[in-house]
């Protein structure tokens, strides 16, 4: 293996952030100083990762790191290894983002809050240990950065000291959590019990094709481990509580990042680790936990009173879209996935840090409490707009195309196999899209439109600290949706091509031909994508929209008249009023949709009453899903 | 001999986790993830154990051609993992504490102001 600068690029740019955080911790209360490491250590991180995209994107080159140069000897990894293959930098990449742009946007934004000088150690130890995980080459160390991240993580959903539900969300999740962790380390041992090895690329190389009990019971655990962490459908309410009571910064984090470690987690184990995702059985589990977990969340969702615990239900909701297209095991669904999984990062980060504004704006994020934000705060509300199109998949926003693809797969699984069941997942994600969309119709109308609430006279709209990373997220969301072939071509196609072929990661770890010497078959089991994706033209729908805005825009400037105004009693109306002053009346979010809602009062009711709170119940859910997950894998993967 | 440290394992964890469930009150809840967390423990060992084996510390001089060791790897994991289990029970413990002060109460059925 020739020396090769890019080598060292990972590692540094995960001991960036860890050393970032001992440093904070050192300045203490100077704020300019802490500011100045935590905004540097998250650049130089992401600087690190963007260098390696042309290497590793564009070349095809994996990286394969010992650390402290323990090289394999004679086909067994006795060192701790650090291995980037395009799927491992596509999730660098997608972290090192949303926690630069979510850093700096806390530098005014945690100015509310009491105890300071511990955020940023917190901050970039979470950014760190996911940094880790999605670079990790060892399966022990995944682990352990698991748990550094799910303590930072807890950490930050107790820290509002003046949020009085933030401690008991956080030891919900640190409960629930738990069992995630339990599941994935017990999951590790037993591997190890059968490999004698933790290095990711040689369980790849020996495990395939000699699944005994032992096995099975590994990969049900360590799929329920890393389930736990991208919050999948019976672990669900921990996330809403977390995301709620979390400063918004972390939210970003919480949602966009922390759940995606789950998602890679869960590809690395049934794709690589195990090769399972070629059974049938596999991908009927992940696509109907990926259903069940899109309509459940969405449904909660609608039932929602608070801006962002909404915002939560909708992360797992897009959460179940990325594992229903992943479960597909088609190259078309496994690239829709993948990038519904950046997708969502940069809009879902978008939609929390405008959650975050009003909440710093007004000082709640209460729906019913909020109204008529639009007239004081208008750069916050067309970032929201910006946020909720791409949520809701409207063209040429970047949801749209990611979702397309998701339709497409799905329908295309459903033509191969002829099965009903997989025409029944495109219904579910068409229907569950539309739910999207009318959660954040009710959003945008309770909070940014409608009438002006008298208390929030003085409203104004965020500082330019907290709104130029907001306008980057935004203008991401749209650039995504704009140039979708550039995105393919430069970062889907490669993490798509790694994913289906294991074979390289392998040998680029163990030596070339460690692969073939081992596997039982080297052959890809999804065919390489070659199709053309719909018919889609962004540039015409860019056009479009551009022409709706100007009609909107022209409409609303020469009908300037009583619009959007409170209407005077004059004489005429006076005799119908007696005279009295309007009174102030708002349609409450809970009210717009009351039609459907009645409709489906017994279903909601029953959602509403089961999401009880209670620890216990939430814990049983996660044992149960767990042993739900054994049993099935026991039933159908001997 | 390994088999009763397999199944005791399991059934520290079966403990926990039926704490976990069952007890309201959150102190026992911490209790129950910490009982998993020992069950692990004890399971990791085991699977790195070898029964007559020799710590896995020598010089070549001493190798004789019978010779066989315990696997350290698994103790340097079981290591990690009581490092990280003690870290979990004091920082629930702090919440506990936190939110008896806010609360009042330990009943983890009272303690629901986040549902639905």
């Amino acid at each position: 293996m020739t020396y090769d600068v890019y080598m060292h690029f990972p590692v540094i740019a995960i001991m960036t952030l860890f050393v970032g955080a001992f440093l904070v911790t050192l300045v203490g209360k100077k704020e300019t100083a802490r500011n100045i490491i935590a905004g540097a250590a998250v650049l130089i991180s992401l600087t690190l990762l963007a260098l390696l995209v042309k290497p590793v994107f564009v070349d095809g080159q994996i990286i394969a790191y010992w650390m402290g140069n323990w090289e394999p000897v004679e086909g067994y990894a006795i060192g701790i290894a650090i291995e980037i293959d395009a799927l491992s930098l596509f999730f660098g990449l997608l972290v090192a983002i949303a926690v630069a742009l979510s850093c700096f946007y806390s530098f005014r934004y945690i100015k509310q809050d009491d105890a300071r000088g511990s955020f940023f150690t917190l901050y970039l130890m979470l950014g760190g240990g996911v940094m880790g995980i999605v670079l990790s080459g060892d399966l022990f160390n995944i682990y352990v950065m698991l748990e550094v991240m799910t303590f930072a993580a807890v950490g930050l959903t107790a820290f509002r000291t003046w949020n009085p539900n933030a401690r008991e969300a956080a030891f919900k999740y640190l409960v629930v959590g738990s069992i995630g962790s339990t599941s994935a380390l017990l999951g590790t041992a037993l591997v190890y019990a059968q490999c004698h090895t933790l290095n990711l690329a040689q369980i790849s190389a020996i495990l395939p094709g000699n699944m005994n009990p032992t096995m099975v019971l590994a990969f049900a655990l360590l799929f329920a481990g890393f389930g736990c962490k991208s919050f999948m459908f019976p672990f669900h309410p921990i996330a809403a509580d977390a995301h709620g009571a979390a400063p918004s910064s972390v939210s970003v984090l919480i949602s966009g990042v922390f759940t995606k470690t789950g998602v890679y987690g869960i590809i690395r184990v049934s794709y690589f680790l195990f090769r399972t995702m070629g059974l049938t059985s596999m991908q009927t589990m992940l696509v109907f936990i990926g259903c069940v977990s899109m309509f459940v969340c969405v449904t909660m969702a609608l039932n929602q009173h608070d801006f962002k615990r909404l915002l939560a239900f909708h992360s797992i909701s897009q959460i179940g879209y990325i594992l229903t297209s992943l479960g597909l095991c088609t190259a078309l669904g496994i690239a829709g996935g993948l990038y519904h999984a950046i997708n969502h990062t940069l809009f879902k980060g978008l939609l929390f840090l405008t959650a975050g504004s009003v909440l710093y704006a007004t000082g709640t994020t209460y729906l019913e409490k909020l109204g008529g934000l639009a007239r004081k705060m208008p750069k916050t509300t067309i970032l929201f707009l910006v946020g909720a199109f791409s949520i809701s998949g409207i063209p040429p926003f970047n949801g749209f195309y990611s979702k397309w693809m998701i339709y497409q797969a799905s329908f295309e699984k459903a033509a191969e196999t002829g099965s009903i069941g997989y025409g029944l997942v495109t219904v579910i994600c068409v229907v569950t899209s539309v739910l999207t969309l009318a959660s954040f119709v009710k959003v945008g109308h309770s909070v940014f439109f409608g009438q002006l609430r008298p208390e929030l006279e003085n409203a104004k709209d965020p500082p330019l600290g907290m709104r130029i990373p907001m306008w980057i997220m935004a203008a991401l969301c749209l650039l995504t949706g704009l140039f979708p072939n550039i995105m393919l071509d430069y970062a889907i196609y490669p993490a798509t091509n790694a994913v289906y072929d294991t074979v390289p990661y392998i040998d680029a770890a163990m030596g070339s031909g460690y692969a073939a010497e081992h596997l039982l078959s080297t052959t890809p089991f999804v065919a390489q994508l070659r199709t053309f994706i719909g018919a889609w033209n962004p540039i015409s729908w860019l056009l479009l929209f551009i022409i709706v805005l100007a009609a909107i825009f022209f409409v609303s400037v020469s009908g300037k008249g009583g619009r959007g105004r409170a209407l005077e009693p004059d004489a005429k109306h006076a005799v119908f009023f007696g005279g009295e002053e309007a009174e102030y009346s708002h349609i409450s979010g809970g009210d717009l949709f009351w039609g459907f809602k009645h409709t489906m009062r017994h279903y909601l009711g029953f959602m509403s009453r089961v999401h009880t709170g209670v620890t216990n119940d939430y814990v049983l859910w996660g044992v149960t899903a767990l042993a739900a997950i054994i049993a099935y894998c026991f039933a159908f993967m001997l | 001999m390994m088999l009763a440290n397999y199944i005791g394992a399991i059934a520290l964890v079966v403990i926990g986790f039926y704490a976990m469930i069952a007890k309201h009150d959150i102190i026992k809840i911490v209790i129950g993830m910490g009982l998993t967390d020992y069950g692990l423990n004890l399971m990791i060992v085991s699977i790195g154990f070898n029964f007559g084996g020799t710590a896995p510390i020598y010089t070549f001089g001493e190798l004789t051609s019978g010779m066989y060791f315990v696997d350290p790897v698994p103790q340097a994991l079981t290591l990690t993992s009581i490092v990280i289990g003690a870290c979990v029970t004091a920082m629930a413990l702090a919440l506990c504490v936190r939110i008896y002060n806010e609360y009042g109460t330990l009943d983890s059925r009272e303690i629901r102001r986040l549902h639905g």
